[in-house]
């Protein structure tokens, strides 16, 4: 038990290591109103577009409410792309740019710790994005919804689960990315991409061809987001006037058990599929293997 | 006796003749260079019409007017083309460093805006054939509908476009020089904020004075208004005349092309002075 503690305390301070030196990394390239700007102006220039495309159309009877729902999501999908998809970029860096992945592995830190710690910066700017989109959704757009109608509870299992599987997935991605080489660059950047359009960040995926929907129903984001819709923006992504929609079908406990069985499939996926990537970088010779610059 | 010795006669190549063999070797390597890695084509031809078709279906979502989605389209198609001109000409000079090649560029006997403009047409005819999928994803998958138009109009509209795009993607080819990993970041932070001021997504008079703003300096806002024009007609909700528009983008194209020399004859000496040529990661 005290060993077992003691590890836990040592993979802590390991951790707590690698965000500081996370902190390091994404922040001393430029000075902090470049940095602030750049990592705010993507996501808002995202969430306007939005704003200006309901604008346009909503004198067509476009439903306020659906929007709202599209907003929130689009603003919580930055743990996707930061996060998730930023994990990733830490092997491509360290391995590409930097050239320290070999030395990361042959320090005492451990690779999965150091990720850890690493996504842990991640996590707070996403934080930070997802904050001011929704703050600026909510003054200068008028994306707003009734707080009586939140659903705390439910919102918060949902917040759990949504970020639990956004770290897992980072890992399954970092892990891809080991094994990848030139091609991880594109791997991560179509892995965002996708994840927008597969994931009904912004429309139901009823909307999506048939076959489709199925992987989107299999990714764990899918259901989060759906969960967000509902538990915080107070409606679901079909709107009353469809009311047919591939998830009108669900209830929202089913929604939350789809979303909380999605998490852990994605969670034991992720661990084996981490280790088992891993291995097979180390096979192919891949953790030092430079090939851009 | 004496002839063994004699060289044939050569033409010195000089002046235009250089500028053109230049820019015609450039865009050589540009465009098969694109064909030879498979993983680009992927990315360049298949990942800007993923959110291309995110937004298309949000129209559909809120039950929107199909002249919606096809004015959706048409801005998506040209992401294309802004992603070329933002990574393959503006941050292409920051590569070319990381990569130590810039340095034989400068000792080159050519012009470097010979070079720069073998990139653009290299870029440019790369990828126009990649924003066919987009295309064909308009037509095909979401069928749209255009209103009847003359294809010399179009042809002449996106010429003045891709001039004044590569032009300014030319300028800032050369403002990335100065740039060390910023240049990576700034391009990065080209991408959406310009969709939004570009009104890629949503008709430009939706934007108001900033759109204006937007018309009078960002090239691609003025290009996907004035192609929307010519294809859509008034569904296109266009926010200048069309012609008005066409001057103003022609206008576009001589004064960055005028930049780009002005700012890279500096910025060379510059960069030299200050021994940033051959610095990496810094």
């Amino acid at each position: 038990m005290a060993m077992t503690l003691g590890a836990l305390r040592a993979s802590i301070v390991r951790a707590r290591t690698a965000a500081w030196l996370g902190w390091q990394v994404e922040a001393n390239w430029a000075d902090p109103v470049l940095f602030a700007i750049y990592v705010l102006a993507r996501p808002l220039a995202t969430a306007l577009i939005l704003a200006l495309m309901f604008r346009a159309v909503s004198g067509h009877g476009a439903d306020a409410g659906v929007f709202v729902g599209f907003y929130v999501a689009n603003a919580f999908h930055a743990y996707v792309n930061t996060v998730l998809v930023g994990m990733g970029w830490v092997v491509f860096e360290e391995r590409e740019e930097y050239e320290t992945l070999k030395y990361v592995y042959a320090s005492p830190v451990g690779m999965f710790t150091y990720l850890a710690g690493r996504s842990l910066v991640k996590f707070a700017l996403a934080t930070v994005s997802v904050l001011v989109t929704l703050a600026v959704g909510w003054w200068l757009l008028g994306v707003r919804w009734d707080w009586a109608a939140v659903q705390w509870l439910p919102l918060a299992a949902s917040l759990t689960a949504g970020l639990a599987s956004t770290l897992f997935f980072g890992f399954l991605l970092a892990g891809w990315s080991l094994v990848l080489a030139r091609a991880a660059m594109v791997a991560l950047e179509g892995t965002a991409l996708a994840s927008y359009l597969l994931c009904g960040v912004i429309f139901p995926v009823d909307l999506l061809p048939r076959p489709l929907q199925a992987v989107s129903l299999s990714l764990p984001f899918t259901w989060w987001y759906e969960a967000l819709r509902r538990f915080l923006a107070g409606q679901g992504g079909d709107s009353a006037a469809r009311g047919s929609g591939l998830m009108h079908g669900f209830t929202d406990s089913q929604v939350l058990l789809g979303l909380g069985a999605m998490t852990i499939v994605f969670a034991l996926l992720a661990r084996w599929g981490y280790f088992a990537f891993e291995r097979r970088a180390r096979a192919l010779g891949r953790l030092d293997q430079t090939t851009l610059f | 006796m004496s002839g063994m010795g004699a060289s044939p006669a050569r033409t010195r190549n000089t002046g235009p003749r250089l500028f053109l063999q230049a820019m015609a070797a450039r865009a050589y390597v540009r465009i098969m260079g694109s064909l030879r890695e498979p993983t680009w084509i992927v990315s360049d031809a298949v990942f800007p019409n993923l959110g291309m078709c995110a937004f298309v279906l949000l129209y559909r979502a809120l039950d929107a007017p199909r002249s919606y989605e096809a004015l959706a389209l048409v801005g998506g198609v040209l992401t294309t083309y802004w992603i070329n001109v933002v990574w393959g000409m503006g941050a292409q000079l920051y590569w070319e460093k990381q990569s130590g090649q810039l340095q034989l560029y400068f000792a080159a006997p050519c012009s470097r805006m010979a070079i720069l403009s073998g990139m653009a047409v290299g870029g440019l005819a790369a990828t126009m054939l990649r924003s066919l999928v987009g295309v064909a994803l308009a037509v095909w998958v979401f069928r749209i509908e255009v209103a009847p138009f003359s294809p010399w109009a179009l042809a002449g509209v996106f010429v003045l476009t891709m001039v004044a795009l590569y032009a300014m993607g030319m300028m800032l080819a050369s403002l990335f020089l100065l740039y060390g990993r910023e240049a990576w970041h700034t391009a990065n932070a080209l991408q959406e904020p310009v969709y939004f001021l570009s009104g890629l997504y949503f008709p430009i008079r939706s934007l108001g004075a900033l759109g204006v703003v937007a018309a009078g300096v960002l090239p691609l806002t003025l290009g996907t208004d004035a192609i929307r024009q010519v294809l859509l007609g008034p569904a296109a909700r266009g926010l200048l005349p069309l012609p008005l528009e066409a001057l103003a983008l022609a206008g576009f194209g001589v004064v960055f092309l005028w930049l780009a020399s002005l700012s890279l004859a500096h910025l060379e000496t510059l960069a030299k002075r200050e021994g940033r040529l051959t610095q990496r990661w810094q």
